[in-house]
């Protein structure tokens, strides 16, 4: 202890030294407007680096939030297009029939949108799959189409409280009914088994006009799918051996081995139009 | 006794009255400016303890910065050259100095004292223009500024020492 109180005033012009210096700056910085601003500064430029680093990181973390907003966003975008369409077609077919028609404002589109992603996913397989995360408590319903951002999927086989299976393109089971974009005649789609980026349709007249590159779309009469959805493009044809339609390799726009996010659609009149096709059917 | 505090306080007066009224003008060539308060420092006497050499230095910072308006500033610098005079004394002079004398050309030497000075007001002069810039924005010209502070404020004292009759007179 002694020591220690020696050593300290042996040291003392050391605190006072310290003490004097520390007083001095803080009398730099209390007063000199400059210094003040670049200690700060210097300070925000670390701060800043810190905040802007973490940011960075934290906007990866959000991707995941912001990518399904977006895909929300997408996904009314493409309904309220599909809409629009629609009123236009009938519109224009209105006016070739009847100029004086007003069409009823009371007149809903038929087709809605549930966001779903997808937990469970094949595509090696020869049967194929999709669990999604969406079930009969979200309103999911047997019979729905699905689809992606990109192009359609599939649809809904079974229904459990929150989760659904889809049977995807990449299914035998599935056939899918499509036109060629720019044309009436529609033909029908399904898997060849092989190769999860093709499927083939087929039972096209032959007189249908098409090139490779052509866009397959969906056809709207299966009333699971509306109309004009894209499908994939023409990758390859040739006749078939019936020699009365064609079959043509569709390269598929939906890529199933990254599949995440997909749409439900709600058709709220596919009840109704089945009833009636049954009738049809029966009646027959 | 009386009269080394006497003697002190003239000293203080006068250099911190020449500094404020006239040198704090100077500008040469808007880079150099002449410190001539320094020379108190410099000239306190040999024996004088470490605790008062600082204190002394802070105080006639303050009092300078006082008057120029950069508060902390010359004082900051002061105090950290006023700390390292003693070392910087037996570094150039060895220990075995008289205690009380004043450093001077005849007790020093000339080449002693100047080192001396020289060393002192580089301390200082560094130390100062850091803490005015405070970056490394333009180093060449905080450099050249440096310099040229360094060489007037040396050669000044060293003027003003050669003129001193006082150091003179007591050098015997």
């Amino acid at each position: 202890m002694k020591k220690l109180l020696e050593f300290l005033i042996r040291k003392r012009h050391w605190f006072l030294f310290i003490l004097l210096e520390v007083v001095s700056l803080a009398l730099v910085y209390r007063n000199n407007a400059y210094q003040r601003n670049i200690i700060l500064s210097s300070a925000n430029v670390i701060t800043g680096h810190i905040a802007s680093t973490s940011g960075y990181v934290t906007s990866y973390l959000n991707l995941r939030e912001i990518n399904k907003e977006l895909l929300e966003r997408n996904g009314q975008l493409e309904l309220e297009l599909l809409e629009l369409r629609d009123r236009l077609d009938m519109m224009t077919a209105d006016t070739v029939t009847f100029a004086g028609f007003a069409p009823d404002s009371t007149e809903q589109f038929p087709y809605s949108f549930v966001m779903a992603e997808v937990v469970n996913n094949s595509v090696s397989h020869l049967s194929n799959y999709i669990t999604v995360n969406k079930g009969r408590k979200d309103g999911v319903a047997p019979d729905m189409g699905v689809v992606s951002e990109r192009g359609v999927v599939g649809i809904v086989s079974t229904v459990s409280d929150h989760f659904a299976v889809v049977i995807p393109l990449l299914n035998p089971k599935f056939r899918l009914s499509c036109k060629v974009l720019g044309s009436s005649y529609f033909g029908s789609l399904s898997w060849n088994g092989r190769n999860a980026q093709y499927a083939n349709l087929d039972e096209l007249p032959r007189h249908v006009v098409f090139d490779k590159g052509d866009t397959i779309v969906t056809s709207g009469y299966s009333a699971v799918f509306p109309a004009g959805i894209i499908v994939g493009v023409v990758s390859d044809f040739r006749k078939q051996h019936d020699d009365n339609f064609y079959s043509l390799e569709v390269k598929l726009a939906t890529n199933f081995r990254t599949l995440n996010d997909v749409r439900i659609i709600k058709n709220y009149r596919q009840a109704e139009q089945l009833d009636v096709e049954r009738e049809a059917k029966r009646n027959d | 006794m009386i009269n080394n505090l006497l003697r002190g306080l003239l000293y203080f007066v006068v250099f911190v009255l020449i500094q404020v009224i006239l040198l704090n003008n100077i500008h040469f060539l808007r880079i150099a400016t002449p410190f001539l308060y320094l020379y108190f420092i410099i000239k306190l006497p040999v024996g004088t303890s470490q605790t008062q050499v600082v204190f002394f230095s802070f105080l006639i910072g303050l009092v300078i910065d006082m008057f120029s308006n950069t508060p902390g500033m010359h004082a900051a610098a002061c105090t950290l050259a006023g700390f390292s005079r003693r070392p910087l004394i037996r570094f150039f002079m060895g220990k075995d100095l008289p205690e009380g004398i004043y450093p001077s050309y005849k007790t020093f030497g000339y080449g002693g004292f100047f080192r001396y000075v020289l060393s002192f007001v580089i301390i200082q002069h560094v130390t100062l223009f850091l803490i005015e810039s405070l970056t490394l924005f333009d180093p060449l010209f905080l450099a050249l500024r440096v310099c040229a502070s360094v060489l007037m404020t040396t050669l000044l004292i060293c003027t003003v020492e050669a003129f001193n009759v006082e150091s003179q007179k007591s050098g015997e």
